[in-house]
């Protein structure tokens, strides 16, 4: 048997396509450990909530966890930075530097470490699109648009005119087809196609909200600290491998979920003009300020992203 | 002697739960009055609010959780009563220890995490992650107290078993009726 | 450390003893997964419930119960939803059964509002079951009627677990709502037919000429169309406000709780008292509810963390039967699972697992997902586990214990099954709608 039994929570649903680059990871981490860790793969909703990851990695339930770190914004603000503010880049050079040369990766295993939480390589998933049930041509449509958005992406939008909705997911279809709501977020582009937005609103708007998204894989600190530093390698290898995967595998599932729409008839608006990607910018720009007050690990974090705006 | 250290503590908790439960009621039109407010100002104004939808799941937990004693006091929790209702009252009694005992220590648990929680929330500042983000440490608090709540009630009808077990007589000679709304 | 099998018999075993005590189901479920829990996990098991806490009391899905239950109670109070019920016995009274047909339509109604079982089950207890056993209806086929209409909530559109199911296994929303609608008929149609059998055969169970309309001045009679017609007018102005875009369903509720308030005081049938018993009973009805809701999540939550869904999927790859021999296997364990664990769960761990085998046997996958709605919906009211037999037993009057329920259940149950089985046999009852609307 194996000297380490590890639990590991993900985000989505056993059978789904990022489901199995997370059991990837899982078994590699077998496999490269030559079976001293077992890893057992919990997918979404099963036995840990989606929303509760974070906490129970911090509590040990799970030993390492692969959260969204909106759902955990009240619980560590830094997250929500982390992750990408709307408006941020989507550019994943960009990214790297900004997480390995300027200090946003060491600001973070620091924020994690306060949780009692090891933070670990962190990967790229695709950015946030909006939907909308009547085309956007400038961003002038965004004008009273009620649209379901959690968190900052609300805010963001409200500084765009609209108003932010609060739905639970599974309202959100129904929400759509009757028109309690315009328009919604997805966590990503196959989130949209998963959810069958495209039946009951087609138009997606060109701008992502937040560029693309960093998510952490994180490890419960004491569970950490018991392997030897042999396995902490071999773990950090794997998240490594696993980064890398989730971006090549992404990318080709982003493009495979908006060919899927557009044959059920999602229609991309028009290219924005140079006015609307400023205001786009400006809408998210006007976040940091509020965002840096959210604690000393945002603050830090901010910091970064200010003197790199410069 | 003992009786009536017993008599005294059931009557308090029985007075303090039917108390709680009674003013959890009093949210339950508020919480409609606050979900239907939401969908007024999101349709009618056109404003939906931040606050509506973390307030609708606070007062729906907060009555959900702190009327829970008082559903055991008035012995509205759901059992299943087939072989229960075909028993001795005396046999009755000793599955309730049983039966009990369990609930308790769930009880026990749940205060316990809760405690944790509360600690923990005050520390790092824990808020729901809506745009509103309302504080948590108060509905820890309220997990407590409606654990505390469940856990006192059910002792209560413990210690009513268990005395009338032992001594052969009740505790209270006439019971209560259950059937007293208000 | 425990094999999950040896672990789900252990956790089965505790379940039925402590069932057999007597102790209340969600304390008790609560109770049996934190000590067995601490036997094989440890202490680190507790901290299952902070994350349960999250699915269960803030689970705005959930909110339904709360709403719909409100409205039901505001509305049997102050005597108007009553008047429903009288006045269309004024109408059909003179047909034996006519009361528990006029309920199943009640619950259809119902059923159209909400997308989640429980409240389709307590709301329809809270307007119609005093209706009937104040006129001396069989208790069994009354309890029933109300356990059969209130499931229909999960079948007639909308509904959480299809778009839950929809989305697990990437189709559409929309098809499976319309491929619902045929079986959704054909069970209302069912029910109705064996109302009207069984109360032919056997007429005691539904007694003529017992209610208050017997007595009734025409004046009163008048009076008691006029409230009958705006109650049902409310139940139609509450799925207008879905269908419109005012409300989701969940929120639908709060809009039928302010028109119940409101017809209340039109009609000068408005008290403080009522007021405030309704919500004292709601009040009530939501706690039981929803601790039965967190103890069992938690009992749940703590055999999915031990693996139990490891044990389900390796089950169903290795069976080696004929393709339909497979479909009828996967419903029986469907119905097994009903036996621990909640709808939401069964879709969430079934629709992922059993639809890519389906798909790859040549069945279609909105076939597939209709019939596991309609498993769903036997599954939970399969005794001796089942959450709408403790829904029901919830809302029904003092006196009315276990066994009356699991019996009142059974003659439905036979029904839902009959139903399941023919959409089974015959797929195009459930494909030619969508293949007609949507091509
Ligand atoms: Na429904
Ligand atoms: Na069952």
């Amino acid at each position: 048997a194996a000297e380490f039994n590890w639990r590991f929570a993900n985000l989505y649903s056993r059978g789904t396509a990022f489901g199995e680059v997370y059991q990837g990871m899982a078994d590699n981490i077998e496999k490269m450990s030559g079976g001293r860790i077992a890893v057992k793969m919990m997918y979404a909703d099963e036995g840990v909530s989606t929303n509760g990851i974070f906490g129970a990695v911090k509590s040990g339930l799970i030993t390492m966890g692969a959260p969204f770190q909106p759902m955990h914004a009240g619980e560590m603000p830094a997250g929500i930075v982390e992750v990408g503010l709307p408006g941020g880049t989507a550019d994943v050079g960009e990214l790297m530097d900004l997480f390995y040369e300027k200090g946003f990766g060491d600001i973070l295993d620091e924020a994690y470490a306060s949780y009692g939480i090891q933070n670990l390589e962190p990967y790229i998933q695709p950015p946030v699109y909006i939907i909308t049930k009547k085309p956007i041509n400038s961003i002038e449509d965004f004008k009273g648009l009620k649209i379901r958005a959690p968190g900052a992406y609300g805010k963001f939008l409200r500084n765009l005119g609209a108003s932010p909705v609060n739905l639970t997911w599974g309202e959100i279809y129904t929400a759509l087809s009757t028109g309690v709501i315009d328009g919604s977020i997805g966590s990503n582009l196959i989130d949209h196609r998963d959810g069958n937005h495209v039946e009951v609103a087609k138009y997606m708007y060109r701008l992502p909200l937040a560029g693309a998204q960093v998510l952490p894989v994180i490890v419960n600190q004491k569970a950490w600290d018991q392997l030897p530093e042999d396995l902490q390698a071999v773990v950090r290898a794997a998240t490594a491998v696993h980064a890398q995967d989730q971006l090549t595998k992404s990318r080709a599932w982003e493009a495979q979920a908006v060919s899927d729409m557009q044959a059920k008839g999602m229609e991309w608006s028009p290219e924005p003009s140079a006015a609307d990607r400023e205001a786009w910018k400006t809408a998210g720009a006007g976040l940091w300020d509020e965002y840096s007050k959210e604690g000393p690990f945002s603050a830090r974090l901010i910091d970064v992203l200010k003197q790199d705006a410069n | 002697m003992l009786a009536i250290l017993f008599r005294a503590y059931c009557l308090s908790v029985q007075f303090i739960v039917r108390f709680v439960g009674r003013s959890v009621s009093y949210l339950v039109p508020l919480l409609a009055f606050v979900v239907a407010f939401e969908v007024f100002s999101r349709y009618v104004l056109n404003r939906p609010t931040i606050w509506a939808y973390d307030l609708s799941l606070f007062i729906f937990a907060y009555i959900a959780a702190l009327g829970g004693a008082f559903a055991q006091q008035k012995q509205a929790h759901i059992n299943v009563d087939i072989l229960y209702l075909k028993v001795s009252a005396r046999t009755r009694r000793l599955f309730n220890l049983l039966t009990y005992a369990l609930a308790i220590y769930f009880m026990l648990v749940l205060i316990d995490i809760s405690v944790d929680k509360l600690l923990e929330a005050l520390k790092y500042n824990y808020r729901r992650q809506s745009e509103w983000a309302p504080h948590m440490h108060h509905f820890w608090i309220m997990m407590i107290s409606a654990g505390g709540l469940m856990a006192a009630q059910l002792l209560a009808q413990w210690l009513e078993d268990i005395y009338a077990l032992i001594s052969g007589r009740e505790l209270f000679a006439e019971r209560e009726s259950n059937n007293d709304e208000y | 450390m425990m094999s999950i099998e040896m672990l789900t018999a252990v956790l089965l075993v505790c379940l039925l003893v402590a069932f057999a005590f007597g102790a209340p189901v969600g304390l008790g479920l609560g109770g049996i997964a934190m000590a067995v829990g601490y036997l094989t996990w440890g202490e680190g098991i507790f901290n299952i419930i902070p994350s349960t806490i999250d699915s269960t009391y803030f689970s705005f899905i959930l909110l339904a119960i709360p709403l719909y239950i409100y409205m039901g109670q505001l509305l049997t109070r102050s005597g108007i939803g009553d008047a429903m019920f009288n006045a269309s016995q004024l109408i059909i009274g003179r047909v034996r059964g006519s009361l528990a047909i006029s309920v199943i339509g009640v619950c259809s109604m119902i059923g159209a509002m909400v997308g989640i079982i429980g409240a389709g089950i307590m709301t329809s207890g809270s307007i119609a079951l005093k209706p009937m056993l104040e006129r001396g209806y069989d208790r069994r086929l009354a309890l029933g009627v109300i356990m059969a209409g209130g499931g229909l909530g999960i079948l007639i559109p909308p509904s959480v677990p299809m778009i839950m199911f929809a989305s697990a296994t990437q189709n559409s929303v929309g098809r499976m709502f319309i491929a619902a609608l045929v079986p959704a008929a054909i069970s209302i149609v069912c029910l109705a037919l064996y109302v009207i059998i069984s109360c032919r055969l056997n007429p005691e169970r539904a007694p003529l000429g017992t209610g208050d309309e017997m007595k009734m001045t025409p004046k009163q009679k008048v009076l008691t169309l006029r409230d009958g017609l705006f109650s049902v007018l409310l139940i139609f102005a509450v799925l207008g406000s879905i269908i419109s875009g005012i409300a989701t369903p969940t929120e639908s509720g709060a809009i039928g709780v302010i028109g119940a308030i409101i017809l209340a005081i039109l009609f000068k049938r408005f008290k403080l008292s009522m007021f405030r018993h309704a919500g004292f009973e709601t009040a009530i009805l939501i706690s039981v509810a929803m601790w039965i809701i967190f103890g069992a999540t938690l009992f749940s939550n703590f055999h999915l963390l031990m693996g139990v869904q490891d044990m389900v999927a390796s089950f169903t790859q290795d069976l080696g039967l004929p393709p339909l021999g497979v479909i009828i296997m996967m419903q029986l364990i469907m119905i097994l699972l009903g036996f621990i664990i909640d709808e939401f769960i069964i879709v969430l761990m079934c629709a992922p697992l059993f639809t890519p085998i389906a798909v790859s046997l040549g069945y279609d996958p909105i076939w597939f997902g209709i019939l596991m709605i309609l498993n769903i919906e036997i599954a939970v009211q399969t005794p001796p586990y089942g959450f709408a037999l403790f829904y029901l037993k919830g809302i029904a009057p003092p006196g009315v214990t276990m066994s009356d329920i699991y019996r009142s259940v059974l003659p439905f149950i036979g029904i839902k099954l009959a139903v399941l089985i023919l959409c089974m046999l015959v797929p195009e009852l459930v494909l030619w709608l969508p293949n007609k609307i949507m091509g």
